[in-house]
């Protein structure tokens, strides 16, 4: 059983003139085809005027899984502009990789669905429901 | 045998053990061809847009070509219409790329109608964005006029379009036909095993093992295309085993979507057994078990995994215990077996038989009559009878799927009711 930290970034495109972004990260232990636990979930909403690099990703990523207890942080190949695994690696201060197992992509699915309905929530206001009328 | 002439352009900077094993695995290919490989030529550079090597070393290549006189010389890397024009001209002899040796071994080794046509629509698909190129290099030193350049290289592209068409129509029918089978195999209360994995991983020879029969089996790659479907009893049930065309590496778009249809058995199964070859180097198994999961993540519906490892039988204890920890997050359900001496088979049917769709255990008790005995020989068909005992009445202990469950229920009820 293995533990990693599975990483999404949602919203990377043109959002109102600004990049409106949500990293979501996820803490669980993994075996070979399946999740097993998921220990910590945590996200961080953060906004650009210009496009993210590469050297802005590996940021928004280390922020976001500050605290976190892992081994390894996993994030597809495409989030970090498609270069080499050791390029990649060698910009994290812990060790990163690209997803291998079918449970590494698991992780993945899951911060994935954590990111996109936590942008969603954060940028439609109507999502604010008051509890009470008067509010 | 022919004799052929392998070159091989490396990237700069690019691992040595990578080169030396794609290099291998196209001496394999040309093996699988049919070939006598009489000459490498290795060249590290950036690709050259005329001869895809650098000059002078394409001119070293003609001059080998003449002294050796190869049928063929095959590039490991993918080739352009002009860069095969060029060589072609400068060496006086066929060439060819490795995706164009792949198309030549399926077309070889295609045995039924299904199989030679999705070979002819791989074919054809490597060809269309270069058949107007082809054309046009064909009749360069025509002079324009009638039947000369223009129209004709048009029409050839649109006929290359329309056979495209036509076998994709053709095979879409032929899909149906086998989703049906497979929608009936599995009303009949078959589960589908199926056996996944690189090319030359030992399926075969496992297939062969687990239903004790003598399937085609080669050290060579690509020995099985079509796949072969046989009954395989598992602890008293049975299921269906299929064996299918093994995975390679950077193998084409075109390639996947002509044989997908083929592998789409894998992918519709209950259990997949996926092989792996532990004797290879632990870097090379790791990489292939990454895409084997980066194909199942893709095209997977809802199966099981089980991982047969392979060939256990060449490697040392220790040596095996510590390449299976280091593969063991890529190796899901892992069973040690070694397909050609039998070792862990009945494990492996062991941790089959447990990820197989559960079965009722049941006591039915049918009052003597004609149509109880022939309730219980239909019992004896679709299930598994642990014990019948025939007094005055005849009490059976039966193990079997839902629907025959509910079957028997309704039928002891009706038949006590008399």
């Amino acid at each position: 059983m293995e533990r990693i930290i599975a990483v999404d970034i949602s919203g990377r495109h043109r959002h109102n003139s600004r990049y409106l972004m949500v990293c979501a990260a996820v803490s669980l232990s993994i075996a070979g085809g399946h999740v097993k636990q998921i220990h910590d979930v945590n996200i961080k909403p953060f906004v650009s005027d210009t496009p993210p690099e590469v050297v802005d990703v590996v940021q928004m990523i280390e922020r976001t899984v500050e605290g976190m207890v892992g081994v390894t942080i996993v994030a597809e190949k495409g989030d970090l502009f498609n270069q080499s695994e050791w390029l990649s690696n060698s910009m994290f201060t812990a060790s990163f990789k690209y997803p291998e197992s079918l449970s590494e992509r698991m992780g993945i699915e899951i911060a994935h669905h954590i990111s996109l309905s936590s942008r969603n929530l954060l940028l439609d206001s109507r999502s604010w429901e008051p509890i009470k009328d008067n509010l | 045998m022919k004799d052929v002439i392998l070159v091989q352009r490396r990237i700069p900077r690019c691992s040595e053990s990578e080169n030396q094993r794609k290099l291998a695995e196209l001496r394999e290919l040309a093996r699988a061809g049919n070939y006598n490989v009489v000459q490498e030529v290795i060249q590290t550079r950036y690709p050259d847009r005329q001869y895809q090597i650098g000059k002078g070393k394409a001119e070293e290549v003609a001059e080998l070509a003449l002294s050796q006189k190869p049928a063929k010389i095959i590039f490991y890397n993918p080739l352009s219409v002009t860069q095969v024009y060029n060589l072609s001209e400068m060496c006086k002899c066929e060439v060819i790329d490795k995706f164009q040796l792949i198309l030549e071994i399926f077309a070889s080794r295609a045995t039924t109608r299904r199989s030679r046509m999705q070979v002819e629509l791989a074919r054809l698909e490597y060809e269309l964005p270069r058949a107007r190129k082809i054309v046009s290099l064909l009749k360069m030193e025509e002079r324009p006029g009638f039947m000369g350049l223009g129209g004709y290289e048009d029409s050839y592209e649109q006929d290359v379009k329309k056979r495209i068409s036509r076998i994709k129509k053709e095979l879409s029918t032929g899909q149906r036909d086998s989703e049906s089978l497979r929608g009936y195999r599995h009303s009949e209360g078959f589960s589908l095993l199926s056996l996944a994995g690189y090319t030359n991983a030992g399926k075969s020879t496992l297939f062969r093992t687990l239903v004790d029969e003598n399937v085609e089996v080669e050290n060579m790659l690509f020995t099985t295309l079509s796949p072969t479907t046989r009954y395989l009893n598992i602890n008293g049930r049975w299921t269906l085993l299929t064996d299918t065309v093994g995975f390679i590496e950077d193998l084409p778009h075109f390639l996947v979507d002509a044989f997908r249809s083929t592998l789409e058995d894998v992918f519709r199964a209950d259990i997949i057994l996926l092989v792996v070859d532990i004797s290879e180097p632990v870097d090379i198994i790791r990489k292939k078990l990454a895409v084997s999961h980066e194909i199942f993540w893709e095209q997977l519906e809802k199966a099981t995994i089980i991982t047969a490892i392979n060939k256990a039988d060449r490697l040392f204890p220790e040596e095996l215990s510590s390449r299976l920890k280091s593969i063991a997050y890529l190796a899901p359900n892992p069973v040690v077996v070694s397909a050609k001496t039998g070792e862990g088979l009945d494990e492996l049917k062991d941790i089959i038989h447990s990820h197989l769709p559960e079965w009722k255990r049941f006591t039915l008790e049918l009052p003597m009559s004609g149509e109880s005995m022939s309730a219980v020989s239909w019992l004896f068909e679709e299930g598994i009878v642990h014990s019948v005992n025939y007094g005055h009445n005849i009490v059976m202990d039966v193990e079997a799927r839902n629907e025959v469950y509910r079957k028997a229920k309704s039928l002891e009820k009706r038949l006590s009711f008399r």
